[in-house]
């Protein structure tokens, strides 16, 4: 818990360092073209841009706790508007993904089945989710099913008032994309609870009183295997977020993930700084979520020195 | 005495009404729908008095007018103002204003509202970006009766009318800027064809019919959403399905699958955005001028076009393409000549080979560009080395010097003193070239202030041919672009600044 | 635990570093030459078609095996120069240090790399150097995490036991003891170290904070190739296929032996 203030002041102070390492004018950034040097200096003064890094810094901080992120260079509106907009496409796609990638893991690999085939193939694709970077499989599916199939729309995002048909046909291909790769580590995670589990007594029990394979898979050893899942659904956080960039890029999706490349992209330091410490300061809270579930459901582990 | 671009501007009135003429004689324009414009929108306000941003221009075009236009060979037509007089000395224009104009929001639109305009950019406290374009020309706006208003000019200047048919001539209502300050950006007034209704930033624009706008008969379309695309490709894409009805700014390779649908329209651009590579001049290294005449040589500009452009370019000796007036097909820059370059590379003191760097802008025409100049200059001992800089900082690092060497691209002025002068006068506030030439300095102040328009001509030809050989840039080509609608979009036209304009649009 | 990999892994790798090594000679065109045949599909002049410039991508794909090994390896040896040292402190001298050193690793490990790496990419600029160091301090964690907890293993043995007993000194018994036998983890931790390493360099290369132009650099041409996937898709997908192919053989080889 102490560990996350003192990150996230490292992190913001780092960002807030670029700015020295930065060149040219935020000024003439937002007077574009035409401007010419003496409007950019009156700008530059009348933002405090000449002002000593600290200065600025604290008067940054000061801000920020108060709600007020300040304005983006490039569109000259309010970051935390900003932030606000693009939060729930992210949330969105990150829910979406993490439900799917998390229901099929599990399903698929409870599924009793002594063919060896199956495991196999099973196995397969989770090396094919966890290795195949996402821009890769993003861009193959826009290729397939956009440009040559034309079944499917190549952004990926449409507002909820357009259509529920239409708002899921732009957003599968992204829900996808991210969730690939977590199918994968989830069904490694799972497997080998799983495999734990139906090792145990209780569940030769069930076997020995003769209950179908489905209901010994289903009932009894799934409910024990899926803990670590869930936990690790919260340490892959910081993966989740590289990813949901990535993704929301490609399909140029107006989430928090496109909105932070696109700060990089055009040092809008504002906007960057914000929303790199929204995502750092999440991910973290979400690493710290996960490591107290996991405590509180398992006891042994409470005690560890 | 009646001035020349009177004269013109009548006899282009006249052949251009012939050509609308028989497209309407074609097909009768229909009412209603609503057209979605895509765009890859920079947008950072919409009050014409700040406004910076190239595609701004595409809605102030559509929620105001300005007090001229441009036709579609650049030439000056009315718009709010109905008619002009310039007097014999040059230096003073009486415009008589259209009658029966308001706001929308009712403030009527007469002789006060123009000298409010003109004043508000041309007073320090607003600190518009327009002021250093109209101080050096505007004395003074004395109001002669409510529609009647004189422009009293420190000197003769032609170059006026293309200024007032761009940003200074966006005409806003006095009222509502006053009421509501910084605001304003989001929430224009003017008199145009459409009114603003609404702005969802990163997302879209809302215009809406203008219910008394005042050229009878238009607009046609009930409503035009402007909406945000993340690039022209993707664009494409929402074209194709329906999404959109416009996409602009294709480049030939974009076009190439749209060749052979039978609902898409494309719509090639007129005159092209003007591409050339220029160097700080005056410090070392590039004040060597053999240096520059290395460079100069060992560029093939034809193979640029042919490989960025699919040769639908056009290959440039200079600032102004053809289909301008004051091109001159004798204005000719240097040939390439790569055994040449590395002669006048070892002249200018660099018998081993130079080595710079070249700015490149994270725009994917630039970096093309950037790795074809490195190409070819690559053959003749010259090493460049390309480190991406972010778009939007770029021009920052160009004007205080931290770059030396860089591609550039500007649109054209509907008159030649616009591009000329912020570009290669001593004193151009675009001049990051830092060139200085005292007989191009003198050149262009006669040219700037003369109506008679075979003297600017032969005037601009003597100055443009003179840039040239200084060489502070080496041209390079004129774009081809493309717009793209669908079929049923009609009464789409070009007008040379490369602004879609869409007032006169219409849906089959 | 995948049998298959044992041969896939080696594979893929070995095919990798010899495209890399022999690219001059392998390669049919220059993979900068541009030429006015942009965007032709596939032909035997050019297997895989011309990107936007007309250059040969087959030549560049070759060639941006070179980029992508180098930086894999370079980032993977950075982290592995921090991560074990300080892994074997940790788990072995235990104490105070362990704490502050576990604090520290959690820390890191809990913050989202791409994220990062892309913060200090933009600080620092996009440089061959800049990239592998960025890497390396991105990658250093896991490593060292796995390295203290296989020391953690390794000194409750019998063999440091009785090395203690001797009286060995700790740099010593580590030298000769522990090291050798944690050596097979790392060995696999190296090789799916450098899968991650060009995975992620390649994530930042296709959000534009790649080895700038005109060097062959796999996530940079799939970036580049995204405008004109519906005219020549292989200067997108060849690319790709290379990022993914090389990633899965490093990955698959690595944990093939764990």
């Amino acid at each position: 818990m102490c560990v996350m203030v003192p990150t996230a002041l490292l992190v913001t102070a780092l960002l807030f360092c670029s700015v020295n390492g930065l060149l040219g004018s935020p000024a003439a950034m937002m007077l574009g073209q035409d401007a010419s040097p003496q409007t950019i200096a009156e700008l530059d003064a009348e933002y405090g841009f000449d002002q000593p890094l600290a200065v600025q810094y604290m008067r940054w901080l000061g801000e920020a706790l108060r709600g007020d992120l300040g304005r983006s260079y490039t569109t000259r509106q309010s970051v935390a508007q900003a932030v606000g907009n693009s939060l729930p496409v992210t949330i969105e796609l990150a829910v979406w993904s993490i439900l799917l990638a998390t229901s099929l893991a599990i399903v698929l690999n409870t599924i009793p089945t002594a063919r060896l085939l199956i495991t196999r193939t099973t196995a397969a694709v989770n090396v094919v989710g966890i290795t195949v970077p996402n821009f890769m499989l993003g861009i193959s599916l826009i290729f397939l099913f956009s440009v040559e199939l034309q079944w499917l729309p190549t952004t990926g995002w449409a507002p909820w008032s357009d259509g529920v048909i239409t708002h899921l046909r732009h957003i599968i291909m992204p829900v996808l994309t991210l969730s690939s790769y977590y199918f994968g580590v989830f069904s490694i995670v799972y497997r080998a609870e799983l495999h734990a589990v139906t090792r145990q007594m209780f569940i030769r029990v069930a076997q020995a009183k003769g209950l179908g394979e489905w209901r010994v898979a289903f009932r009894h050893a799934m409910p024990n295997a899926i803990l670590p899942v869930i936990t690790f659904v919260g340490i892959s956080a910081g993966q989740l977020a590289g990813g949901a960039v990535v993704t929301e890029t490609i399909f140029s999706m107006p989430g928090i993930g496109r909105l932070f490349v696109r700060s990089i992209e055009t040092h809008d330091f504002p906007t960057m700084l914000a929303v790199g410490m929204l995502i750092v300061v999440s991910v973290v809270l979400m690493n710290l979520l996960a490591d107290i579930a996991y405590t509180i459901a398992n006891p042994q582990i409470r005690f560890d020195p | 005495m009646t001035w020349d671009i009177g004269r013109r501007e009548a006899l282009a009135a006249i052949g251009g009404s012939l050509l609308l003429g028989n497209a309407a004689r074609a097909e009768t324009p229909q009412s209603g729908g609503t057209l979605n414009v895509g765009l890859v929108n920079d947008a950072k306000t919409y009050d014409p008095i700040y406004s910076v941003e190239f595609s701004e221009r595409v809605v102030l075009y559509l929620v105001f007018n300005t007090l001229v236009k441009y036709a579609p060979d650049f030439s000056i037509r009315p718009e709010l103002a109905k008619s002009w007089e310039t007097s014999p000395d040059g230096k003073r224009i009486v415009f008589t204003l259209q009658d029966g104009v308001t706001f929308h929001d009712g403030t009527p639109f007469n002789a006060d509202a123009v000298k409010w305009n003109i004043e508000k950019r041309l007073d320090p406290a607003v600190q518009s970006p327009q002021r250093n374009l109209l101080a050096p020309i505007i004395a003074s706006i004395e109001i002669l009766d409510p529609q009647r208003v004189a422009f009293n000019l420190t000197q003769p200047s032609p170059g006026i009318f293309s200024l007032l048919g761009d940003r200074p001539g966006f005409m806003v209502s006095p009222t509502a800027w006053q009421k509501l300050g910084k605001d304003f950006g989001g929430q224009p007034v003017g008199t145009g064809a459409f009114k603003f209704k609404e702005w969802v930033r990163g997302s879209q624009v809302t215009l809406e019919k203008s219910p008394n706008y005042w050229e009878k008969g238009l607009p046609y379309l009930d409503r035009i959403m402007v909406r945000d695309l993340a690039g022209s490709v993707v664009g494409l894409q929402r074209l194709l399905t329906g999404e959109i009805d416009y996409v602009g700014e294709l480049t030939p390779s974009d076009i190439v699958p749209l060749e052979r649908r039978t609902d898409i329209v494309l719509a090639p651009i007129k005159v092209g955005r003007w591409y050339f590579l220029q160097w700080h001049v005056n410090a070392a290294p590039f004040d060597n001028a053999k240096l520059r005449l290395a460079f100069a040589h060992a560029i093939d500009r034809g193979r640029i076009n042919d490989i960025t452009m699919r040769g639908k370019g056009t290959v440039s000796n200079g600032p102004t393409p053809e289909g301008l007036w004051w091109y001159d097909p004798s204005i000719r820059s240097f040939d390439y000549d790569p055994a040449k370059a590395k002669a006048l590379l070892t002249e200018a003191g660099y018998p081993n080979g130079f080595d710079a760097v070249l700015a490149t802008p994270q725009v994917t025409m630039f970096q093309q560009l950037d790795q074809l100049l490195q190409e070819q200059l690559a053959a003749v001992g010259i090493r460049l080395t390309l480190p991406p800089v972010a778009a939007s900082e770029w021009y920052s690092k160009v004007v205080n010097g931290t770059t030396n060497m860089t591609p550039s691209r500007w649109t054209q002025r509907a008159d030649p003193d616009g591009l000329l002068t912020i570009l290669f006068d001593s004193k151009g506030f675009a001049n990051t070239m830092k060139y200085s030439n005292p007989q191009v300095d003198a050149l262009l102040q006669q040219a700037r202030t003369t109506y008679d328009i075979p003297t600017r001509k032969r005037l601009y030809t003597e100055v443009q041919q003179m840039i040239v050989n200084d060489l502070p840039m080496m041209p390079l080509i004129f774009s081809a672009e493309y717009g793209a609608l669908r079929s049923n979009v009609r009464g789409f036209e070009w007008i040379p600044d490369q602004i879609p304009r869409f007032r006169e649009v219409w849906k089959a | 635990m995948i049998r298959p990999g044992l041969i896939i892994g080696p594979l893929a790798i070995a095919t990798t570093m010899i495209v890399a090594i022999l690219a001059p000679e392998i390669s049919p065109h220059s993979p900068y030459r541009s030429s006015v045949d942009m965007l032709a599909l596939p032909s035997p002049a050019h297997l895989l078609g011309t990107d936007d410039l007309g250059r040969d991508i087959a030549s560049r794909v070759i060639y941006g095996a070179r980029t992508s090994l180098t930086i894999g390896f370079g980032a993977t040896i950075v982290a592995m120069a921090i991560g074990i040292p300080l892994g074997l402190t940790a788990g072995y001298i235990r104490g105070r240090v362990d704490t502050v050193l576990v604090a520290l690793i959690d820390l890191f490990i809990a913050l989202p790399g791409l994220v990062l790496a892309l913060i200090i990419t933009v600080m620092v600029g996009p440089t061959l150097r800049n990239l592998v160091l960025v890497l390396g301090f991105v990658m250093w964690p896991p490593i060292a995490r796995l390295v203290r907890g296989q020391a953690l293993a390794v000194r409750e043995t019998v063999f440091v036991e009785a090395a203690r007993a001797i009286g060995g000194s700790r740099a010593w018994i580590i030298r000769r003891h522990v090291w050798p036998n944690i050596l097979p983890v790392v060995a696999s931790q190296f090789a799916v170290s450098v899968s991650f390493a060009i995975f992620t360099s390649a994530s930042l290369s296709f959000l534009g904070l790649g080895i700038p132009a005109p060097t062959a650099d796999w996530g940079g041409m799939v970036r580049s190739g995204y405008d004109y996937l519906a005219i020549n898709p292989l200067m997108s997908l060849a690319p790709g296929a290379a990022v993914t192919f090389t990633v899965m053989g490093f990955y698959v080889f690595g944990a093939s032996f764990k």
